[in-house]
């Protein structure tokens, strides 16, 4: 695929992915009684977390939740706890992906971006459910993960249609619903995912098309309870050519390439959860469902860090 | 009957192979055509006659790409005085060769006068944003950057073809600032963004803009942040067709320029559509700058009348696809 990677073609991981990754290599490193090891593991990642993914409300949520553990109950039955922490993570999202395919009818045609494990597990499910629907799959510059997801349903044998991201508009009209996957929520039922993702909601509300995210709660970003913004990080031309093509272009060339932006809860019908579907103005009430307060009584990740590394 | 000059359909090949490309050049080229065709004729010095040659000479350049808008719109524009009711053939004859020296002039001179009417809308310390590349849009940018009064300059990709890479050097090469985003960012950085200025294709009767795919929804995001939207076009891509309610075709394109030709082989459930346009409603647009000046997009249809008044009766007449110039003429 090097015609491909002149395109800048190069899918990250998904948001979910990750968090699996994460909780698999904690596992590793908690596999002995060190749990300084592992706590300080879970630093690094943060560290980079924070620099690359800083909008995967995800994966602090589950450093936080680990921290918080061993906080309470020291290093004993740290391993179950982040096992069970993994199944369940794994249940919400198919759960989440459960309830999203309930809204898609015989019939429908779907429109998506980017490449999402929700969403494929969307597909999957209503592939196995015989619901007859088709997807229009956006492109999804910059990384170009429309395709990897087209691949897939390619393979599931579902009828797709792989357009530009500047088409969606375009082919709104044929659409019945848009759906879409989440790096984080903001406690406003703002959506923060795949750059380009607003655009195509945008392009949903202007036609009366709905738009829904998929979403575990455990992609409640709970920092904005308290104002905090979520951070979106960009890259440059390296996202959107390769070396060869930029030699081609001037030298001032300069690119910015956003990978992610946010979807206002206006634009947004519904988000799926493992609890259900969820208005996005009803965000607090899940989380006070979920963490028995409103708002929840949340320790910075750096406290939690010093407290249980001691200052360092 | 005069035969028709060498040059004259060496002309019209040029159109139809495509060696002459852009939408101003066919229009300038076919005006060209019809001048020389004018001066070189040999026949009767009888106005009937000299019509039935010209009609002929419109008709051929007509049929070279028959669905360009600039090409039919320039020959209606020098046949308007083919058809004007006089009996003297010299006089006729000078009308004819005025109007496509006209015509050419007016093309040459309309891109300096669309940058310096729309320059005047780009306010102090602005930020554009602009999609694919537009001749027009690129000078209103860098006509209003010598005045001081732009920032920074948003250019989008514009896939699949990446046109906006070519107005990206065009606007460093005129010492503009400008960076490039791909096209799913062109909400994201909307809030940054002033004003908006694009091209056109084809604008329509009610003032749609039909136009590179995407420009739909940059325009959609613009109005959402009531960001301003200009659109620069010459009149001669004022549809006259639409008038008589006829559509802007769309063209698909081949997938292969979407995705590699193996990739597609690998994925039979896949389908790549490729459309070339789509159409920005005029509620999305707040001013079209033309050569003749600034106007709503709600009145693209005087431009129309007034333009090409006469090419629109015919069309209702006979409409587009049937019309032949040497039908109208009259013994």
């Amino acid at each position: 695929m090097s015609e491909l990677s002149k395109h800048g073609f190069a899918p990250r991981a998904t948001g979910s992915e990750l968090l699996m990754d994460l909780l698999n290599e904690s596992l590793k490193v908690a596999g002995g009684r060190d749990c300084r090891g592992l706590v300080r593991f879970l630093k690094e990642k943060y560290l980079l977390y924070a620099r690359e993914r800083p909008g995967s409300a995800g994966l602090f949520n589950t450093i936080r939740s680990i921290l918080n553990y061993i906080r309470e109950n020291g290093c004993t039955g740290v391993r179950e706890f982040v096992e069970g922490f993994r199944d369940r993570y794994d249940k919400a999202l198919w759960a989440a992906s459960e309830v999203m395919a309930k809204r898609v009818v015989d019939g429908d045609v779907v429109m998506t971006n980017s490449n999402s494990v929700a969403v494929r597990r969307l597909f999957e499910i209503l592939v196995r459910n015989k619901v007859k629907f088709s997807v229009y799959v956006l492109e999804s510059r910059p990384g170009m993960e429309g395709l990897v997801l087209a691949d897939y349903l390619d393979k599931l044998g579902v009828e797709t249609y792989l357009v530009v991201d500047s088409a969606a508009r375009f082919f709104m009209k044929n659409v019945d619903k848009v759906v879409s996957g989440a790096e984080a929520v903001a406690v406003n039922g703002a959506i923060v995912s795949k750059v380009g993702t607003s655009l195509m909601a945008l392009a949903a509300s202007e036609a009366r098309v709905r738009f829904f995210a998929i979403a575990p709660t455990l992609k409640i970003s709970l920092e904005t309870i308290y104002g905090e913004l979520v951070k979106l990080p960009e890259g440059d031309w390296r996202l959107l050519m390769d070396e060869e093509t930029r030699r081609a272009m001037p030298e001032k060339y300069t690119a910015r390439a956003p990978l992610y932006d946010v979807t206002p809860p206006n634009m947004v019908d519904g988000i799926a959860t493992e609890l259900g579907l969820y208005p996005p103005q009803s965000i607090p009430i899940l989380v006070k469902t979920i963490y028995g307060t409103y708002p929840p009584q949340l320790k910075p990740l750096d406290t939690l860090f010093a407290e249980l590394l001691g200052g360092g | 009957m005069s035969t028709i000059p060498q040059e004259v359909l060496d002309i019209a090949e040029g159109i139809r192979s495509m060696r002459i490309r852009g939408a101003g050049k066919i229009a300038r080229s076919a005006a060209e055509a019809l001048r020389i065709a004018a001066e070189k004729y040999q026949g009767e010095r009888e106005p009937s006659v000299f019509r039935r040659y010209m009609a002929k000479v419109a008709d051929t350049l007509i049929e070279t790409r028959p669905t360009a808008v600039s090409l039919p719109n320039a020959v209606m524009y020098v046949m308007q005085a083919v058809f004007r009711q006089t009996s003297d053939f010299d006089e006729l004859r000078r009308g004819v060769v005025d109007a496509a020296n006209r015509f050419i002039e007016d093309s040459l001179n309309a891109v300096k006068r669309i940058a310096e009417f729309g320059s005047k809308r780009i306010r102090e310390n602005s930020v554009i944003l602009t999609h694919c590349h537009s001749t027009a849009a690129v000078s209103v940018i860098t006509e209003a950057y010598k005045q001081g009064r732009v920032v920074k300059v948003y250019s989008t990709e514009t896939r699949p073809f990446y046109q906006g890479r070519i107005t990206t050097r065009q606007l460093l090469e005129n010492g503009v600032p400008v960076v490039q985003i791909p096209d799913s960012a062109v909400r994201y950085i909307m809030h940054e963004v002033d004003q908006v200025v694009i091209g056109a294709d084809t604008i329509t009767s009610n003032g749609a803009v039909v136009n590179k795919v995407g420009t739909s929804q940059v325009a959609l995001a613009a109005h959402e942040a009531r960001v301003r939207v200009f659109v620069a076009a010459e009149t001669y891509k004022f549809s006259p067709m639409t008038v008589i309610g006829e559509l802007v075709p769309i063209e698909f394109r081949d997938p292969t320029e979407v995705v590699p030709r193996e990739w597609l082989e690998k994925h039979k459930n896949v389908r790549v559509l490729n459309p070339s346009f789509d159409v920005t409603p005029p509620e999305y647009v707040d001013a079209i700058i033309t050569e003749v000046g600034v106007i709503p997009p709600q009145a693209a249809i005087m431009v129309l009348t007034e333009r090409l008044g006469w090419a629109i009766d015919k069309i209702k007449q006979a409409g587009l696809t049937k019309l032949r110039f040497e039908d109208l003429v009259e013994d």
